[in-house]
């Protein structure tokens, strides 16, 4: 090494030591300000890292208002134990449902309507246990028609109208917070397709229907306010029900957009033992480009936290 | 209220109260089937069919014994089935009086048909074959209130909540606004329906006609009370008035007023209580006369009711459908004839079965229906699988905890997960995927057990399900939601079917070499073999680039 390389080096080493030191600072200011991250990562446990990602928008506050009526719609699709990661762990559904709690929502309802026998599913994915207790709380699983009501879809291009639940659309805001796993048939089920979890009937989707046109068509009337994707853990392959493989990631991802909480979540994942990105997923690239979101992250601030 | 009303209400109601908790969650503290296992016929038909000692069913051997010392109280204070035609009658006004005359000799006509019946159910049963189901009192009342009232119950209840929803969230109810019963359908419900009905209204004849003259259980009961230790005595101050005939539900006094037949008495305290001169009054050990001829059997009736047993046995014996392993080897088995998780080997299995409905009333996803004669003339209301309906939950093993004869095995969650039933096969002429080149997949989507796979197969321009059938459980999830309309395209078939006496399910499934093994075969591409999984697993990995072999729902752009 000669001198001119030492120097070199040397500043170089100096310059990457002055900006891991005065860069996080920089990028923390800006963050900092009342400027909200579009898309928020928080790593830690599945309770206090949900907390720690909607703190990163300035707390529930920014969603649930004094008063509102709040949904909740975790994944509570199957009769499997949390480690499955086939259904939201119920760490997530009661952090959640505590934040709008304090916040003043005036009722929240945690909705799904499940593939196998509702009780089993509320019971076995552990939901009701965790949120039993806590005040103005509803864990249900209606599948009485009784319980929907028609909407008509005037974006669907493939669905056009479907029966939604009442409470859905009775409620001031609607929280996703699917837990992120493989599908045998849309690649991955999240906030997107999570929202088939609201409706009646989903035999059209599969029968008559392309499911990834059907699935964006009915994003189009359910929009959340806020996704909280719990990524935990992922079912990495075997879903939607598992058993399959589980991979622990120990985050939780949040955006305003249903869109860009998917596409950061597929890339943070590994599926079917493969890397894939937001735009790779048919019914992502779909939500994208009809204007439901933004699955490009490039272009997006994301914010880091940790619990 | 009536001595007998006070005991007798509240055990109808622990009646009901113990059908409705038989239901997903079971309570853990108190069992839901102990009216069936109070029933002796039940419990002695049972083990004389299945020529087994079972323990579940022993307890009724103490309610016989129980029976020496306080005559028929079982059916005065017990039996559903007593309570039912009580409050039928009273609702109809009869309040058990009879018309015309009374007394023992004079309403004894059909008296010994009890025990004809009796009779013929134990021939029968000594050869192997169980009609306690069509006799059975307790059996008669639980698929009764199980698979007629029950459902129609619910939809009530449903009505009544759909009218009050508005109203409960301003008293502090808000609770109650999500409630709303899932009305279970069941098979044969107004067969049953007819049949109790028939029952009741033999009650026009004479109060408790089922009672006296034909309930084999009550015969079983009969013979034990021939001189029950607590028993009606008649003091000097009689007058001979004859209300106590009249009153009498089950004409047990004599014309004397004096005797009792007490082996037709069940101890109900009516006839103690009409007495105008107190003349009358139920006693432990009292010195009363006898009655001669209290069960008037000759035995060429005797001899004759046993034939009727054996002819019907050998007449379900050579029906088409009657599937008693061994004996007649070309019984056809109907395709759709999926058992419960855990049910004994067919022979075994409709010997103990006594069609209670227990296991189809408590069955979480009411997938388990009564058959009609699809198992043969003796297999009538077995349960059976109805996969098109609804699947086997993997969590739940509620069946074979309730079955109080354990013709289902009580069987753990992890040994119920073995039980394999059935395997299922798909019709590729019908499935979407298969014939119509369209995503589907939902039977992939569904499948606890992981048993489908989604392959790309060539000729097919989508993945198509294909069953990995080493790992099919038979649980018909895969059936129940098949979106094809009228017969599913895949469907559970009794392939492969778990049967055990007694041992584990799970050494069984290992000695036999399966996870859920069966036998791999290999040209049908609908199905899969272990060689053709582990190719599978070989294959995948990043190194596949072809949109064609991307995982459905992923694109390569």
């Amino acid at each position: 090494m000669d001198r001119r390389e030492f120097l070199k080096r040397s500043a170089r080493y100096a310059a990457v030591g002055a900006a891991s030191v005065t860069l996080p600072g920089m990028i923390e200011r800006v963050y900092a300000g009342e400027k909200e991250p579009q898309i928020v990562v928080a790593n830690g446990g599945p309770g206090p890292a949900t907390r720690a990602a909607v703190n990163a928008f300035g707390g529930m506050g920014r969603f649930v208002k004094q008063g509102d009526k709040v949904v909740i719609k975790p994944n509570m699709s199957f009769p499997n134990p949390p480690d499955w990661g086939s259904t939201t762990h119920p760490d997530v559904v009661r952090e959640l449902t505590t934040l709008c709690v304090e916040a003043g929502a005036s009722s929240v309802l945690v909705l799904d309507n499940p593939l196998r026998s509702a009780e089993l599913c509320l019971v076995r994915s552990g939901v009701r246990k965790a949120c039993e207790g806590l005040p103005q709380t509803q864990v249900q699983g209606p599948t009485n028609k009784a319980f929907y009501e028609e909407v008509r879809i005037p974006e669907g291009r493939a669905l056009t109208s479907t029966m939604v639940m009442k409470k859905v659309l009775e409620a001031n805001v609607l929280i996703a917070c699917p837990v992120a796993k493989s599908h045998s048939a849309t690649g991955v089920s999240m906030a997107l397709k999570g929202m088939m979890g609201l409706i009646f009937d989903r035999k059209d989707f599969h029968l008559n229907l392309d499911i990834d046109v059907a699935v964006v068509d009915l994003c189009t009337v359910l929009k959340p306010n806020l996704t909280v994707i719990d990524a935990s853990r992922i079912l990495s392959e075997g879903g939607p029900s598992g058993p399959g493989k589980v991979i622990p990631m120990n985050k939780i991802i949040a955006s305003r957009d249903m869109v860009a909480a998917d596409s950061m979540t597929v890339e943070l994942g590994t599926w079917y033992g493969r890397k894939f990105k937001g735009h790779q997923v048919k019914h992502i690239q779909i939500a994208s480009q009809r204007g439901l979101g933004n699955m490009d992250i490039s272009s997006q601030t994301v914010k880091e936290v940790s619990a | 209220m009536r001595f007998q009303r006070l005991l007798q209400i509240p055990f109808f109601l622990l009646f009901l109260f113990l059908l409705w908790f038989a239901a997903y969650p079971l309570p853990a503290w108190f069992d839901v089937n102990v009216f069936l296992r109070l029933d002796p016929l039940i419990s002695l038909g049972s083990m004389a069919a299945a020529r087994a000692f079972i323990l579940k069913a022993a307890w009724a051997f103490a309610f016989l014994g129980l029976t020496l010392f306080l005559g028929r109280i079982f059916c005065g204070y017990i039996c559903p089935m007593g309570a039912t035609i009580d409050f039928w009658d009273w609702v109809n006004g009869r309040r058990g009086k009879s018309k015309g005359e009374n007394s023992f000799e004079g309403a004894g006509r059909f008296r010994g048909l009890k025990y004809l019946i009796l009779i013929a159910l134990a021939a029968s049963a000594l050869v192997g074959i169980s009609w306690i189901f069509l006799f059975s009192p307790l059996s008669l009342m639980t698929r009764f209130y199980s698979f007629v009232l029950y459902p129609v119950g619910l939809m009530i209840a449903n009505l009544v909540l759909d009218l009050l929803r508005p109203v409960f969230p301003h008293v502090g109810l808000d609770g109650l606004s999500y409630v709303s019963y899932s009305v279970p359908l069941f098979n044969t419900n107004v067969f049953v329906a007819l049949l109790v009905l028939s029952i009741l209204l033999l009650g026009m004849i004479r109060a408790r006609f089922w009672c006296r003259n034909l309930c084999p259980a009550g015969a079983l009961f009969a013979l034990f009370s021939f001189r029950p230790l607590f028993r009606r005595a008649v003091s000097e101050k009689c007058t001979s008035c004859g209300r106590c005939i009249r009153a009498c539900p089950m004409g047990a006094i004599a014309e004397d007023f004096v005797k009792t037949a007490h082996s037709e008495c069940i101890t109900c305290l009516k006839c103690e209580e009409v007495c105008p001169e107190k003349a009358i009054a139920f006693k432990v050990g009292a010195k009363v006369p006898r009655l001669s001829a209290e069960m008037n059997l000759d035995r060429r009736r005797v001899l004759g009711a046993g034939a009727a047993g054996l002819a019907a046995a050998a007449l379900t014996m050579t029906n088409l459908h009657h599937l008693h392993e061994g004996e007649t080897p070309r019984a056809l088995r109907s395709a759709g004839l999926i058992r419960p998780p855990g049910a004994l080997p067919e022979k075994d299995f409709q010997a103990r079965c006594v069609r209670c409905g227990e296991c189809v009333k408590g069955c979480l996803t009411n997938t388990l229906q009564p058959v009609w004669l699809e198992a043969g003339l003796s297999g009538l209301w077995t349960p059976k699988i109805t996969a098109r309906l609804a699947g086997c939950e993997q969590g739940c093993n509620l069946c074979g905890q309730v079955c109080p004869t354990a013709a289902i095995r009580p069987l753990t969650l992890e040994e119920k997960s073995f039980a394999k039933v059935g395997t299922a096969r798909i019709d590729k002429t019908r499935c979407i995927a298969w014939e119509q080149d369209r995503k589907c997949l939902i039977c992939d989507e569904i499948c606890p057990y992981n048993a489908i796979v989604s392959q790309f197969v060539t000729g097919h321009p989508v993945t198509v399900p294909v069953i990995d059938e080493d790992k099919c459980n038979g649980c018909g999830y895969c059936e129940c939601k098949c979106p094809v309309a009228g017969e599913s395209a895949i469907m559970v078939e009794p392939a492969g079917e778990l049967r055990l006496a007694a041992g584990s399910y799970k050494e069984k499934a290992r000695e036999l070499g399966l996870v859920f093994h069966a036998k791999a075969r290999v040209e049908d591409h609908s199905i899969l073999n272990s060689d053709q999984r582990e190719a599978r697993e070989l294959t995948e990995g990043p190194a596949v680039k072809d949109e064609k072999k991307m995982p459905a729902g992923f694109i390569t752009n």
